[in-house]
């Protein structure tokens, strides 16, 4: 058999798309995270997911309150320090608070989600990469 | 609740990929990137600068996306549906295939066996599991959409890595396992696949000497195998969501071998995770570090050298694994008096200096005997344990689907039965 030769019964190796997505591990996990854990495959749907929707924006940030959450990546807690400062400089009007989430850096933290939903009006959440 | 998500611009894209596959919209701020063991300084420089995406000026970036209000696409997102994958792909020359399999990044870049039909059905021999049987899900990533795959579908890359039927029902072990071999991320995954059981020797898997080398057929194609799942089941992309910086070379074969068992004075690993000592396993480990070589110097006792190494490790997860030579584990036993691994392991975990976490607890430690006994040495490894999967579901009921005269590669595996070598 040849290279120029024609096949037409050749396999794809690329697995279905399955419609099921990951999530942040169990805030109750003792896995680090940078973990795939095979235990806990995720279970969201697309069905499930399609119904989040972005909130509606706020007039303006004078005299809201903000969260700055940083959320365990090296160097956020020194960005979001200075993200804190640049507010007090520029926008002195809005209360910033400073928080960070609670376990590593992929443990989902309901309880600081609950909080800023109770007392806060907007949030900044980071850094990222 | 409104809000902002800052992600460093290397990340753009992935990002994106990520709210696109979601059908969520988020609104981002890029900041420089790394944000990590950057000067205070340098970081009051990033939130009075732009944003390197937009090039708009950076907190400004974070404020809109608190107050603008949201666009028509904003309120109404569309989740991204993709498309299920014919069955064959469309006829072509073999030549253009060689190159399309390493173009759309199915392959490692070495040459593959063309998965036809006629290759993919000599491989489904190996297992009496149904073609069209779902074996699981899996991503490299934490967060994108899980591809499933079939047994026909792990059939194919059985093929492509030049596997034999005798082959796959590890493959499928491996497969049914859900993690893939390479998780994506920045710290760059190593992996370590080690099989116990009788099928070791049955399929000629090395557990003796060279076991980590490229002088066996069973270790190179199985452990290749696992490797292209990751590509094609796990939908690794470089750049886009595979991102190690520089990636790991274990990512290759994924140090797949065999526990000598037979040379081992201790109970075999399977054993110790709960299962018989004739059932045929996979145990999967992950981390980083892999330092080969491992000596006992000036006349120390192996276990305060292996203590002294495993403290120096430094790594993201307080755990790891040994890798020893037979010659060390009768050592420990026989000259030192650990008696199981369990009372070697308790001794270890008495001593290390590492800090305390959710990892650091005994079954954090593993040990693993593999080799030939040209040297009493041991690998130290911060590999975790992740879980090991049964093989014997995936064999034939009618026992190992062997080739009339099986592929051997020259040097012959140490092993006590007679059976693995076979040339």
């Amino acid at each position: 058999m040849s290279d120029n030769d024609v096949l037409e019964n050749v396999l794809d190796p690329v697995g279905q798309p399955s419609g099921i997505f990951g999530r942040v591990s169990d805030p109750t996990s003792k896995n680090t995270g940078v973990v795939l854990d095979p235990y806990r495959q995720p279970t969201q749907d697309l069905a499930s997911m399609g119904g989040q929707l972005m909130a509606p924006r706020l007039d303006g940030l004078e005299g809201k309150v903000v969260y700055l959450v940083e959320t365990g990546f090296h160097g956020a807690k020194d960005f979001m320090d200075q993200a804190a400062g640049w507010f007090a400089r520029n926008m002195p009007s809005v209360k910033i608070e400073s928080r960070s989430t609670q376990g590593m850096i992929f443990t989902d933290d309901p309880a600081l989600w609950a909080e800023i939903e109770e007392k806060g009006d907007a949030a900044i959440v980071g850094v990222g990469g | 609740m409104p809000t902002c998500a800052v992600v460093t611009a290397k990340f753009e894209n992935y990002v994106a990929r990520d709210t696109e596959s979601h059908g969520m919209l988020l609104r981002y701020a890029y900041p420089p990137y790394p944000v990590g063991w950057m000067s205070k300084e340098v970081l009051r420089d990033y939130v009075e600068a732009d944003d390197p995406v937009t090039g708009k000026p950076l907190m400004q970036e974070m404020v809109h996306a608190l107050t603008l209000p949201l666009t028509d696409d904003e309120k109404n997102p569309k989740v991204a549906q993709r498309p299920k994958r014919p069955r064959l792909l469309k006829k072509d020359t073999i030549e253009n295939y060689k190159k399309m399999f390493i173009e759309n990044g199915w392959t490692d870049g070495m040459p593959i066996e063309i998965p036809t039909e006629e290759k993919v059905e000599e491989m489904l021999t190996g297992t009496d599991h149904a073609p069209d049987e779902i074996v699981g899900m899996m991503s490299v990533t934490t967060h994108e959409e899980r591809y499933t795959y079939t047994v026909e579908k792990v059939a194919v890359n059985a093929v492509m890595a030049g596997a034999r039927p005798e082959h796959f029902p590890v493959i499928l072990a491996l497969a049914a396992s859900q993690e893939p071999s390479m998780p994506s991320s920045t710290t760059s995954f190593g992996r370590m696949v080690i099989v116990n059981g009788p099928i070791r020797n049955q399929i000629a898997i090395n557990c003796g000497s060279g076991a980590f080398s490229p002088f066996n057929f069973a270790n190179a194609v199985i452990g290749r195998a696992y490797t292209l799942m990751s590509f094609n089941f796990g939908n690794a992309r470089i750049n886009e969501n595979f991102t190690a910086t520089f990636g790991n070379v274990t990512n290759y074969n994924n140090m797949f071998a065999g526990e000598n068992e037979e040379e081992s004075p201790w109970e075999p690993l399977h054993v110790e995770k709960g299962f018989g000592p004739e059932e045929s396993t996979v145990s999967l480990f992950r981390g980083w570090n892999v330092n080969h070589l491992g000596m006992s110097i000036g006349g120390m006792r192996y276990s305060d050298r292996m203590l002294e190494v495993v403290n120096g490790l430094k790594s993201m997860l307080p755990g790891g694994t040994f890798v020893m030579d037979p010659l060390v584990a009768k050592n420990l036993k026989d000259q030192e008096g650990f008696r199981t691994k369990e009372e070697f392991r308790q001794w270890l975990f008495e001593r290390l200096n590492k800090p305390d976490g959710p990892f650091m607890r005994p079954p954090s430690l593993n040990m693993v005997v593999v080799g030939g006994e040209w040297n009493p040495m041991f690998t130290t490894t911060d590999f975790v344990y992740t879980q090991t999967v049964s093989i014997d579901k995936w064999i034939p009921e009618n026992g190992i689907r062997m080739d009339a005269k099986p592929i051997r590669m020259p040097s012959p595996v140490t092993c006590k039965d007679g059976t693995c070598g076979i040339r």
